[in-house]
């Protein structure tokens, strides 16, 4: 009971946070409302019983990349222009209707097998194995290591003055 | 955990840190891309030792290592030596940051050999994430309003495609419990109509995938990107991108879609029938819009729409087929290859003819063939193989891939392939008439760097021999075609 | 009614639709980065819920999601990047006026 509670209260707040975050015009505003929608996505993952994942959560989205993304706000503020629309208002607005609908109508009319088994907690343990153990995803893991040096790399050839 | 399956991807990232490393120490820079194309060499060994070993899975199912791969192994360490090769004079007009360059054509080379070998979809969308950034960086490489414009358009697009494949991923994960395209093959090979019936999730996740990829291969309706960000990146970037990108993604979708879903007949119907009518729209589309250009740089991004429509012949051919028949494959793969060494030879030589008139506009080439006659008639052979005409690879590559289709009972489509071609050769004959027979602006030869000649030879010899004896490079694609699992 | 799968999937869905539609109408591209990270969320949302409800001893969602996660930060940062040198070079981020090449 609680547990409904909690999930109706986190699912209206981020959907509110996310209308916040495409129709406010003040684009630091919109930032801002992007955190709490972070934050409210966290809460719905504690929820799930995906304890640390809610953490990592918390520490990468709104710990660095919110950081991140206002702090390019900062340097790059248009004041006057702050953040409207464009012209492809409304064939955005039907294509997102037509994409919740479709995939509402197919994922509400899906035999779904779920699982009789309760949820792992906790799951540190658990998913430091997946990744890093015997039969794990540790090569995934390295490809992602190279990604990111690229996107260091990448960041450092694209800011840095000639 | 067999790390030797894995020798030529660790030799490949080895040599992207080295190159980095180097450029701290060496004046000459020329030296960075000597290593760079050792590297890509000694990763090229690796592969090839490989050939004739027995299809092997490992790392947890998350890659095969069968001729598939190392087919495609071998085709993009062969894109990014020549790229590296022909951008050698293009990189020492920058002031810094060559080592990151040329890091990042590697980087990006790595993705994409890791997509090839990925049958696992969190390294298949790792893999591919790793090569697409590397590309959105390179393309923004020259900092100047049009090369960011392009950069971050392709990266804006990339990102939300991205998403959509990613939501296409969760929703077959969820239906299906697993990651696994193994798996995920028995599973789908199980349901029957009814299981089709109960879940259109997994219908709707399939979508969702083809949308997600067909963002990469420039398919229509997700080609917008193109013709601008092909106009705006330095031009070497065009064509690594315009090649490499778009045989990664094929890969790609030919291990998601011939492991996981090509199978039972009446699901594979309807995809065939997608994917012929996707393949008209894309090829009429880009042969259309290609016409009226000026800039040779977004004429070509119009015509690997087109060409990227022709391939999707190939894949309609594959939906329609009956289960077990590779044909389908083998002439998309061999036309991959054909379609390789000609979109890259016609770059190579409008690197070096850009470079030098400092333009892209179609009308400033004019007279070429007083000022540079190899570098002409590269172009022209480039030109007349993306035509298909005969005695260039693409005229082998297109009869293979619509005879396929017209095998399969695909006739309307193939004649709506070859009314096409023809429409493309008027823009492709263009550029040759103004090379051939305009007047030259000035006498000035144009120079070329010896590296880049050097591509220019190999992938105009390759146009030839895959063009007047193409029965090697079709067994080898046939041979490629046989899948591990298939 | 309890909650289940659907409910989370549903939320899903919504945010998702509400990134995309932000993604193509937006005129600032710092929004449109936003509304990128809101569609990623969306996703991550989707992957957990089926890795709970689906799969809960394997955890695979939970491991794509941190995949999907670090890809976000390293795309993030990549975008921002380039926004600033487009900022440093044009003085605007308007997608609009950065839309100089013709058809």
């Amino acid at each position: 009971m609680a547990f409904d509670i909690a999930f109706w209260l986190l699912a209206i707040v981020s959907v509110v946070a996310a209308l916040a975050v495409v129709t406010l015009r003040n684009i630091f505003r919109a930032a801002l409302s992007l955190v709490l929608c972070f934050i409210t996505v966290a809460g719905l993952y504690v929820t799930l019983s995906a304890d640390f994942l809610a953490a990592v959560q918390i520490l990468v989205y709104v710990g660095a990349i919110s950081i991140l993304l206002i702090l390019g706000i900062m340097l790059t503020r248009d004041v006057q222009l702050g953040s409207p629309t464009n012209k492809l208002r409304f064939p955005a607005f039907l294509a997102a209707i037509v994409f919740f609908g479709t995939v509402a109508w197919a994922v509400l009319n899906t035999t779904w097998g779920i699982s009789p088994q309760g949820p792992l907690e906790p799951t540190t343990a658990t998913l430091a194995g997946k990744l890093f153990g015997e039969n794990g995803y540790i090569l995934t893991v390295e490809i992602a290591a190279v990604l990111l040096l690229a996107a260091i790399l990448g960041a450092i050839v694209l800011v840095r003055e000639k | 955990m067999d790390l030797g399956l894995l020798a030529p991807e660790i030799s490949l990232a080895a040599t992207a840190v080295a190159v980095i490393l180097l450029d701290l120490f060496v004046e000459r820079k020329g030296a960075l891309a000597i290593v760079s194309v050792i590297g890509l060499m000694v990763s090229a060994a690796f592969t090839i030792a490989m050939f004739g070993d027995p299809a092997q899975v490992s790392f947890n199912g998350t890659l095969a290592v069968d001729s598939f791969a190392l087919f495609f192994k071998l085709l993009f360490l062969g894109i990014a030596a020549l790229v590296i090769l022909a951008s050698v004079d293009y990189v020492s007009k920058f002031e810094r940051f060559q080592g990151e360059y040329h890091a990042l054509i590697l980087l990006s080379a790595l993705g994409m050999l890791l997509m090839a070998t990925a049958t696992e979809l969190i390294t298949i969308y790792v893999s591919l994430e790793l090569a697409s950034i590397s590309l959105y960086i390179l393309a923004g490489f020259l900092k100047d309003p049009k090369s960011t414009e392009s950069s971050i358009k392709y990266l804006l697009l990339g990102a939300t495609a991205s998403a959509v494949l990613l939501y296409g991923m969760a929703l077959v994960f969820g239906s299906t419990g697993t990651t696994q395209l193994g798996e995920i093959t028995q599973q789908v090979q199980a349901l029957g109509a009814q299981g089709v019936a109960d879940n259109p999730a997994l219908v709707l996740g399939i979508i969702l995938l083809i949308a997600g990829f067909g963002f990469k291969i420039a398919a229509v309706p997700f080609q917008m990107w193109v013709p601008d960000v092909y106009e705006g990146a330095p031009t070497p970037i065009v064509a690594y991108l315009s090649v490499g990108s778009k045989a990664a993604g094929f890969a790609v979708i030919l291990r998601v879609f011939s492991s996981a879903f090509g199978l039972p007949d009446w699901l594979s119907l309807d995809w065939g029938m997608v994917f012929a009518v996707l393949a008209a729209i894309g090829m009429t589309v880009g042969n259309v819009s290609a016409l009226p250009q000026t800039n040779i740089k977004r004429m070509f991004g119009y015509s690997s729409i087109a060409q990227a429509g022709y391939l999707m012949v190939g894949l309609a051919a594959m939906g329609v087929a009956s289960a077990g028949e590779t044909i389908g494959q083998s002439t998309i793969l061999f036309f991959l290859l054909s379609y390789s060494l000609a979109n890259l030879g016609a770059f190579i030589a409008i690197i070096a003819i850009t470079n030098k008139i400092d333009s892209d506009l179609i009308e400033d080439f004019s007279g070429l063939f007083k000022r540079s006659p190899l570098l002409t008639l590269g172009l022209t052979l480039c030109l007349i193989s993306l035509i298909g005409m005969p005695p260039a690879a693409g005229f082998m590559a297109k009869f293979y891939i619509f005879g396929g289709a017209a095998q399969n009972g695909l006739l309307w489509l193939v004649i709506i392939a070859v009314l096409n071609s023809v429409v493309s050769a008027f823009y492709y004959l263009r550029v040759v008439k103004v090379m051939w027979l305009g007047e030259p602006a000035s006498v000035e030869k144009v120079p070329s760097s010896g590296a880049l000649r050097v591509a220019l030879t190999i992938t105009c010899l390759g146009v030839l021999f895959v063009g007047i004896l193409p029965g090697f490079a079709m067994k080898a694609a046939e041979l490629a075609a046989k899948m591990f699992g298939i | 009614m309890s909650v289940g799968l659907e409910h989370y999937l549903v939320l899903s869905a919504v945010l998702f639709a509400i990134g995309l539609y932000g993604a193509l109408a937006k005129r600032n591209t710092i929004a449109i980065l936003l509304c990128i990270e809101i569609m990623l969320n969306a996703v991550n949302i989707a992957m957990v819920a089926f890795s709970r409800y689906v799969a809960p001893q394997l955890l695979t969602g939970h491991v794509f999601v941190i995949f999907i996660m670090a890809v976000a930060a390293a795309e993030a940062a990549v975008g921002v990047a380039i926004i600033m040198a487009i900022y440093r070079s044009k003085g605007t981020v308007d997608p609009t006026e950065i839309d100089s090449m013709k058809r």
